[in-house]
């Protein structure tokens, strides 16, 4: 048997020589969703990265603890990978609106209200940063949606991508749950500023 | 005992035993994201027992560290469910099912317990308790439903945990008082709703739960009987803070 | 947690490849660099920058999540509440570090499934320091304080890197390591301002550590083309030694200050300002990351017990129309 300093490892009773593993199949890690975050009341909601899960509601409870554990938190939005239709990306300083191919209107569906659906617009401002959420725009397509962004938020600058997200695709947390965020603040113990420990070592010099 | 010390000792102790167990998952967890959520709330209960320790300390007990790294069995007041090793997974998340469908339950009745400080503590743990009880479902719900590998799993724990859970509600002679001081609805009443409530999920699942009325609750935890795994788990727990009690770590 | 473990990995003869790039993509890819405007997953990119970030990320990655271990040796024993709680903390921080990172390498291409896998079968790296055991308390507030110091050093360069993916994971990583930094440091004061018993366990647990902390930032550079190139396209942002004498700078006095000392007579900071030391032992380096360490063995085995344990909840969580595209950012 394996010999460990680590009582939990022991207590595995593991083989002094493991057989090699066989490499794992696709998908053994599930896909990704994408998660945003509301760091405060009336925030715009922000991307802060992606989770592995098999469905939408195991990729909130992961999304949850992987990124609002440590930081101020009031709301947090997932949405699969794959639904999310991206442009291409500009330069900083521009807008990729202005790049975008103004679309016959009969390429952009009906017209027809019954036809609409809501989507979500997300904005990168700047290379190396973090899509944040402008608004919804009222659409029958991605593709329409995008060019009722651009007339919508087009006079924003810069704006070096964008995310269109049909909204039925999003799972929101609910209000009702705000209070799973609400002792977020008080664990002070995964926080740098609860270790002060500068007296101690004043102390220690003075006696030494 | 004083009633308040009778309850307060139980619900420190199961938080402390179990946030100890969970912890031992911490890196080794089936998916990273699974093992960062599974952290966290091992994380919450060690919390939530500190807080607890903390209000026993100033009905003029000794210091959280004290009561939680000094103790011996006989001492110790938690449930027999919360002392068993960890298992495989499928164990550690019917356990985490169980115990926190009661926990939840227990902190909202607490909520209005007439005894302030602990209503207090209650009503500011619930919505930590909330999600605990969210991960529990999403996941019972999902590995009940899925592969005859995962749901054979999941009934044999069911199964093999549920006496151990009906230990849960074991009640001292303090019970009376608890009750009629309103300090606590009192836990008959908990099971009661308990076993409405972990009934509601299981139903949307391939498991099955069993008539828990043919079923022997494995009892004695309140009154300081454990498994024999308790001892080594204190034991290891206070490795190094028995090295020297006296020192500050 | 990190060194710079992945730098001697890079191809230090043979081609970049450069030649077969196209010119002009090569040299937007470049000003766009110049300008300090980061690279995004879907922006073109020669492949070498491809091939030696997924490997430098890859590589972090897996020293997060193997970083976990040695400080998870000491989760069931920490003392008191305090510790208890933070030390579970911190370790849950290495695994979310671990997921951070493997996310921004599958950014460009290279699939979670296949990372894990090359780290079971042994053929990716990690860092170094993780093959050394825990044996005491004080062992993993060493690795707490200074490994967790030492890798914030090296974080904080990277951040800086042109990859914007791998930039926004270790701002996120740098944010939480300043706990790690602060509760290390204050187990560490703790223990060497304690008692006599906790001040002895400290100091040898110092003393094993040293010269594995000496390796943490790799060997010296060879400054070959490539490690031009790489520093060109901010994949390498410092030298191994620019690290490790603002790690001697800032640390060591610190170290002293509580009257712990450091087992290398040589080392001292002479008048210009720059640490001496006693050059580590790199045969032996090189025969640890190769395999032959103390704990190398039983690192991969636990991953392996760990993977093995949770197939049958992965297996079960499956959808049959899931498909798999790379995480946009």
């Amino acid at each position: 048997m394996l010999f460990s300093f680590d009582p939990r490892i022991s207590r595995l009773e593991l083989p002094e020589a493991p057989s090699l593993p066989t490499d794992k199949v696709a998908l053994d890690q599930f896909p990704t969703y994408e998660v945003f975050h509301q760091r405060k009341e009336n925030a715009a909601y922000a991307y802060v990265g992606p989770v592995h899960a098999p469905e939408a509601d195991v990729a909130f409870l992961f999304g949850k603890e992987q990124f609002s554990r440590r930081f101020p938190c009031t709301g947090m939005w997932v949405v699969l990978t794959s639904n999310i239709r991206v442009t291409e990306y500009g330069d900083d300083q521009q807008s990729v609106y202005d790049r975008l191919p103004l679309l016959p209107a009969d390429e952009l569906g009906t017209a027809d209200a019954a036809d609409l659906e809501a989507y979500d617009i997300f904005h990168l401002k700047k290379r190396g940063k973090a899509h944040a959420h402008v608004g919804q725009v009222q659409a029958a397509s991605p593709e329409a949606a995008l060019q009722a962004a651009k007339a919508a938020f087009g006079d924003q600058r810069p704006v070096v991508n964008v995310w269109v997200v049909r909204s039925a695709d999003l799972l929101r947390s609910d209000e009702a749950d705000r209070d799973m965020w609400t002792t977020t603040p008080d664990k002070k113990y995964r926080e740098a500023i609860a270790y002060k420990v500068q007296d101690r070592i004043d102390r220690f010099k003075q006696e030494g | 005992m004083d009633p308040k010390l009778d309850l307060l000792y139980r619900l420190a102790d199961d938080q402390l035993i179990l946030g100890h167990r969970n912890s031992e998952w911490n890196g080794l967890g089936p998916i990273l994201e699974e093992d960062i959520a599974f952290s966290s709330m091992a994380q919450d209960k060690l919390g939530h027992s500190l807080q607890l320790y903390m209000l026993l300390h100033e009905l003029g007990e000794a210091e959280p560290d004290t009561v939680a790294f000094t103790r011996n069995t006989p001492q110790f007041h938690c449930c027999q469910l919360t002392e068993l090793p960890i298992g495989e997974y499928d164990f550690s998340l019917i356990r985490h099912f169980l115990f926190d469908h009661a926990e939840l339950l227990r902190f909202e009745a607490l909520a209005d317990s007439s005894y302030e400080p602990l209503a207090l503590v209650a009503r500011k743990v619930k919505g930590e308790l909330k999600y605990h009880v969210l991960h529990a479902n999403t996941w019972v719900k999902r590995l009940g439903t899925a592969t005859e590998e995962a749901i054979t799993r999941m009934q044999a724990a069911l199964e093999f945990t549920l006496p151990y859970a009906l230990g849960i509600f074991e009640t001292t002679e303090a019970e009376p008082e608890i009750i009629s001081s309103g300090l606590f609805i009192g836990e008959m009443e908990l099971q009661r709703r308990w076993e409405e409530s972990i009934s509601k999920v299981l139903a949307q699942t391939a498991l099955t739960l069993p008539d828990l009325r043919l079923l022997t609750p494995v009892s004695g935890g309140r009154y300081g009987q454990h498994t024999e795994h308790l001892q080594p788990l204190l034991d290891e727990m206070a490795e190094v803070f028995r090295l020297d009690p006296t020192a500050d770590w | 947690m990190y060194g710079s473990a992945s730098t001697h990995d890079i191809p230090t003869q043979a081609t970049t490849g450069l030649e077969n790039e196209d010119p002009i993509l090569l040299a937007e890819f470049e000003a766009r660099i110049a300008r300090g405007e980061k690279i995004e997953p879907t922006d073109w990119m020669p492949q070498l920058y491809r091939k030696q970030l997924t490997r430098m990320i890859e590589q972090h990655a897996h020293s997060e999540i193997i970083g976990s271990l040695p400080e998870g040796t000491w989760i069931t024993r920490a003392p008191g509440f305090r510790r208890k709680m933070a030390q579970m903390a911190k370790v849950q921080d290495e695994v979310g570090h671990a997921q951070l990172l493997y996310s921004a390498a599958e950014t460009l291409g290279k699939t979670r499934e296949q990372m894990l896998s090359d780290l079971v079968n042994g053929k990716s790296k990690y860092s170094n320091v993780f093959n050394y055991p825990t044996p005491t308390w004080a062992d993993s507030n060493v690795i707490s304080w200074l490994i967790d110091a030492g890798a914030i050093v090296n974080q904080m360069a990277n951040a800086k890197g042109s990859y914007g993916p791998y930039c926004r994971a270790l701002d996120r990583i740098c944010a939480e390591e300043a706990f790690h930094l602060k509760y290390g440091h204050d187990a560490v004061v703790h223990m060497a301002t304690g008692t006599p018993i906790q001040r002895k366990m400290m100091q040898e647990a110092l003393n094993r550590w040293w010269p594995a902390i000496m390796t943490f930032f790799g060997p010296s550079d060879k400054m070959s083309t490539h490690t031009e190139i790489l520093m060109r396209w901010k994949v390498k942002m410092a030298t191994n030694d620019a690290c490790r004498q603002q790690f001697l700078d800032m640390y060591v006095p610190k170290i002293w200050e509580i009257g712990l000392t450091l087992p290398d007579a040589n080392l001292r900071k002479n008048e210009d300002g720059v640490w001496e030391f006693s050059e580590p032992d790199w045969e032996d380096f090189k025969r640890v990351i190769n395999g032959d360490g103390p704990c190398n063995a039983e690192r991969i085995a636990v991953r392996r017990a760990a993977e093995e344990n949770g197939a049958w909840v992965r297996r079960a969580m499956q959808q049959p129309k899931a498909q798999y595209v790379r995480p946009l950012a």
